[in-house]
């Protein structure tokens, strides 16, 4: 392991391209909120105060992230799994907040937020699946492990959440050395056991209607989030002073905020941010070719299939191609446990950028 | 192995489904962006709607307690602004009202909508906005009604609060839309049609309006509930809870209860409070993400007087008592009301299937010899085992077992009361097929022999997987006095249904008075919270409820009274969540309610005698 000098940003070397990344989005975002509010005005209700200083403490989550080496981390990844099945646990004995028990609330520490611990889960299992792949250990132990927390997730209620994991599992799995007949042997037992759920009731009638609304196409969200992406045109109406009123999109600074982000700055906009993430996706995957060690390639093609999933999940729900999820698109939407947690990738990425000495 | 050519394919389909999104959305923003501009436009752009005046509220006494005021407000037609006469305007704001400053004036001229709102002219003179109207064509002033919630939270279950209308709500209420605010619990709620008057309307045909149509106000609403009552019943309530606080060691900190004071011979509700509770005002306001999140995680938003679901203890054995004197079940030996069983404080007993258990009643040396006036004076509830015993060993596993469920359903348990408010809960009432039903549906709740003879004996106290809400029982009691099951309702001029009729003859009516009687006298569970009240305490009765709850959590706490024997006109029905016995919390709030009610001199809620 390669001893580094520690620096107040972390130890040296950290990657100034994945540092320049996340402060381009955490500012695009806060350009997109600015468009939504009427005022700036510096309190805890404010959200683009809210979002700034996410960003920032998102900053500080992302240096010291790095701190970790890799070999800590992975000594550490068996407590870290437990801990996450215990948070899980935990939320079970909260109060149900607005219907669902999905959050702790941070009231009783002095903190303004709500903090919701799935979002933190994801990575976790990640790095859970990496471990369990690089050491060839049998690939039920992931599974299963996969399937716990799945199941926690599940009965907060969050669907979404839940199916984000499955597929991001399923395609961690996917690019080890499992057998081709095996992955569809898998697929079809989950295509069947989502019916069998079905019939025993499992879902809740809001998640039923979800998706019946889905498919008679009169889902107000979805067409409202069509026509704000619409109206942005190709250049957007950010720097232009249109008259137009805007479109009301249900929840569009958080989950939908993709359609205010284009109503903004149009199509070219929204070119835009797809190409960083792009670019992004390239610069890590060279260090996954060039890196020898097995845990780093699974750590690292992890983490961008979360993402990338993520993304696409995000942009698919808000064309109405798939059924409203509630998954946030990663550093563009309002809301600080999807900042922080999209900070430990980062920082974890950058990490492993530092181990193998690539500094831009 | 790591796969890197099979990581390369998911990053291709990746890249295509990421390709086909940017099609999609190349194509809204080119092909459909005309066509979208339209729609934008037919949604909003040519219209705009005037909120209007909703309905208020009266209590009993005509005292205002949802008020909607009318302001003049000042508006800007953004669509007659332009490069030219935008400096005018912004001097004559600056000019005409100095305390705007110029960051919202600022923002009056960015916004898209037609018409802005620039400011309140309530306090502004008449020569002034004549002038701004005359010389400035760009203005108009319109009056917009404002909701005032006069009492604070005193209300805030009853009247409910409004809000936002979600796409749910626009399509079930037709003026949600053009209001822009919808009632969003209780009252409000319930009466959103009658209350909300249709919206106004201004019709645009590009900077110049073309037609409107006036608001029309909604229409009033006059309760039977009155605000004092409320005053005292909340105050009482805050007492009592305040107290058991106080008086348990309690693991969490309770905060949760509710009050129903019910008129017996209309069924109309006096009062009803459940804490926590909230200001619907600040909803006028708009309230935060975090504040709601908030207030949800307290509950303050559940009206637990028909939405706490408790199991009753103690306070549902009228329902045996009636069941016993109708169709003449009393404890195995004995055949009449009168007829005494020597309570040696538990009852062991056996089944066909030779199981044999010992039940242990509250109090453990014995009640001595009770009759049924007896058991219910001292809750004793070895009796009513007996009784349950009884019905199991003549009828159980026949159509006859359900006897005890059939009598409760009568009552209104596990139905709606159609109390004139929102989402009101309806608890449960087990049976063999709920057991039978709940085994497939929630597997681990119930026993794999599925419905017993315990099950029916820790129903007849009220235990076990019983549920009532406190109208609910409050409303069972006066259905047992006026042999009418009425739905309880808060407006006067509301449509009474008549859930079903029971059978009660006058002598039964008098003996159960004279039997709840007991239970605030000497020798009854209640007598300790009631004794203050001297020789007024013969004319009135009640029953103490003390139920078991599952895990940690301390007992609930039941009373539900009748302020006057000889001319019963109240039914007080309290229940304080984790308060412990019901003779020592619940029973002393009563106690004050009861006092006010009777017009005595008001005394502190003290605590009462643990029983149960």
């Amino acid at each position: 392991m390669i001893n580094r000098k520690i620096t107040i940003l972390g130890p040296e070397g950290t990657n100034l391209y994945i540092l320049l990344q996340f402060m381009l989005f955490s500012v695009i975002s806060w350009f997109t909120l600015f468009s939504s509010i009427e005022s700036i005005e510096f309190t805890t209700n404010n959200i683009l105060t809210r979002q700034i200083v996410f960003s920032l403490v998102g900053l500080i989550v992302f240096f010291l992230t790095t701190y970790l080496s890799i070999e800590n981390l992975y000594n550490l990844i068996n407590s870290l799994f437990f801990l996450s099945i215990s948070v899980l646990l935990g939320l079970l004995f909260t109060t149900p907040i607005l219907g669902v028990r999905r959050w702790y609330d941070l009231e009783p520490l002095g903190l303004p937020i709500f903090i919701q611990p799935s979002e933190f889960s994801k990575i976790i299992l990640v790095l859970f699946i990496a471990k369990m792949l690089s050491q060839k250990a049998n690939k039920l132990f992931a599974i299963s492990g996969v399937l716990i927390s799945m199941f926690l997730i599940f009965i907060q209620p969050d669907l979404g959440t839940t199916m984000l994991l499955l597929i991001v599992a399923s395609l961690m799995l996917f690019v080890s050395d499992i057998k081709m007949r095996s992955a569809v042997v898998g697929l079809l037992v989950l295509f069947l056991s989502f019916f069998i759920l079905l019939e025993f009731n499992f879902f809740g009638d809001y998640q039923i209607s979800r998706i019946t609304d889905f498919f008679s196409g009169d889902d107000f969200s979805q067409n409202q989030s069509r026509l704000s992406i619409s109206s942005g045109g190709l250049f957007g109406t950010y720097f232009t002073e249109s008259k137009i009123i805007e479109v009301f999109v249900p929840v569009q600074t958080t989950d939908f905020i993709f359609s205010l982000y284009s109503r903004n700055f149009g199509f070219f906009g929204g070119l835009l941010l797809i190409a960083l993430w792009i670019v992004f996706f390239f610069r890590v995957n060279r260090i996954i070719k060039r890196t020898q060690i097995e845990f780093e390639k699974y750590l690292l093609s992890g983490l961008l299939i979360l993402l990338g999933v993520q993304i696409l999940i995000n942009l698919f729900t808000i064309l109405g191609f798939i059924p409203l999820t509630g998954i946030p698109f990663p550093l563009l939407s309002l809301g600080g446990s999807s900042i922080f947690s999209t900070a430990i990738i980062f920082g974890l990425i950058n990490r492993v950028f530092i181990e193998n000495n690539i500094v831009v | 192995m790591f796969n890197q050519t099979r990581l390369k394919f998911t990053f291709l389909a990746f890249f295509i489904l990421l390709a086909f999104v940017l099609i999609d959305i190349f194509q809204l923003q080119t092909r459909e962006f005309e066509s979208t501009s339209q729609i934008i436009d037919q949604q909003n752009l040519d219209k705009f709607y005037i909120t209007a005046p909703r309905g208020e509220i009266f209590d009993a006494s005509g005292q205002k307690i949802a008020e909607t005021k009318l302001e003049p407000y000042l508006f800007i037609n953004l669509r007659k602004i332009t490069n030219q006469n935008s400096s005018d305007y912004r001097q004559v704001i600056q000019y005409n009202f100095p305390e705007l400053e110029t960051k919202e004036i600022n923002e009056i001229f960015e916004s898209k909508d037609i018409l802005n709102l620039v400011i309140n002219l309530s306090s502004v003179e008449y020569e002034v906005r004549n002038n701004l109207l005359t010389n400035f064509d760009a203005f108009l002033i319109i009056d917009l009604p404002i909701r005032n919630y006069s009492k604070n939270e005193l209300f805030s279950h009853t009247v409910g609060y409004l809000g936002i209308p979600n796409q749910d709500e626009f399509n079930k209420f037709q003026n949600a839309l053009g209001n822009n605010q919808v009632g969003k619990n209780g009252l409000e709620r319930y009466y959103e049609e009658y209350l909300s008057g249709t919206p106004g309307e201004l019709i645009f045909s590009g900077s110049e309006i073309i037609d409107s149509k006036q608001p029309i106000p909604g229409k009033d609403l006059f309760l039977s509930i009155d605000s004092r009552t409320q005053e005292v019943t909340k105050e009482s309530l805050q007492q009592g809870i305040d107290l058991a606080n106080k008086s348990f060691e309690s693991q969490n900190i309770i905060k949760r209860g509710a009050s129903v004071v019910l008129d017996i011979k209309t069924g109309n509700i006096i009062s009803m409070v459940s804490l926590p509770d909230f200001d619907p005002n600040k909803f006028v306001s708009g309230i935060s993400d975090f504040e709601y999140k908030q207030l949800d995680r307290d509950q303050a938003f559940n009206n637990f007087a028909i939405q706490g679901l408790y199991p009753p203890g103690s306070v549902f054995k009228v329902v045996a008592y009636w069941l016993a004197l109708s169709e003449n079940i009393f404890p195995e030996g004995l055949n009449n009301k009168n007829s005494k069983l020597d309570c040696e404080g538990n009852l062991s007993f056996g089944f066909d299937d030779g199981s044999q258990q010992v039940y242990n009643d509250w109090k453990l040396e014995g009640h001595g010899k009770v009759d049924l006036t007896d058991a219910i004076k001292q809750s004793c509830n070895v009796y009513f085992w007996d009784i349950a015993l009884n019905i199991w060993r003549n009828y159980g596993n026949t159509d006859g077992e359900s006897i005890l469920q059939k009598y409760s359903k009568e009552l209104g348990f596990s139905k709606k009361t159609n109390v004139d408010l929102p989402f009101e809960k309806v608890g449960i009432i087990p049976d063999r097929d709920l057991f039978e039903e709940w085994k497939i549906s929630r597997p681990g709740l119930v026993r794999e022999e599925g419905w017993l003879g315990g099950d029916l004996m820790n129903l007849i106290i009220g235990q076990g997987a019983i549920t009532t809400t406190p109208l609910q029982v409050a409303n069972a009691y006066r259905t047992l006095l006026t042999g009418e099951n009425l739905s309880p309702t808060l407006n006067i001029n509301a449509e009474k249904i008549t859930n079903n009729k029971i059978n009660v003859s006058d002598e039964f009516i008098s003996f159960l008075l004279e039997d709840l009687n007991t239970v605030t006298n000497k020798g009854g569970t209640a007598y300790v919270s009631f004794s203050m009240l001297g020789n007024k305490v013969n004319d009135i009765g009640g029953k103490t409820g003390t139920a078991q709850n599952a895990g940690d959590k301390n007992n609930t706490s039941w009373f539900v009274g009748v302020d006057s024997i000889s001319s019963p006109k109240y039914i007080i029905a309290t229940v304080v969540d984790e308060g412990g016995s019901g003779s020592a919390v619940a029973a002393p709030i009563s106690r004050r309610i009861i006092q006010y009610l009777l017009e005595y001199e008001l005394t502190p809620v003290e605590f009462g005698e643990i029983t149960e």
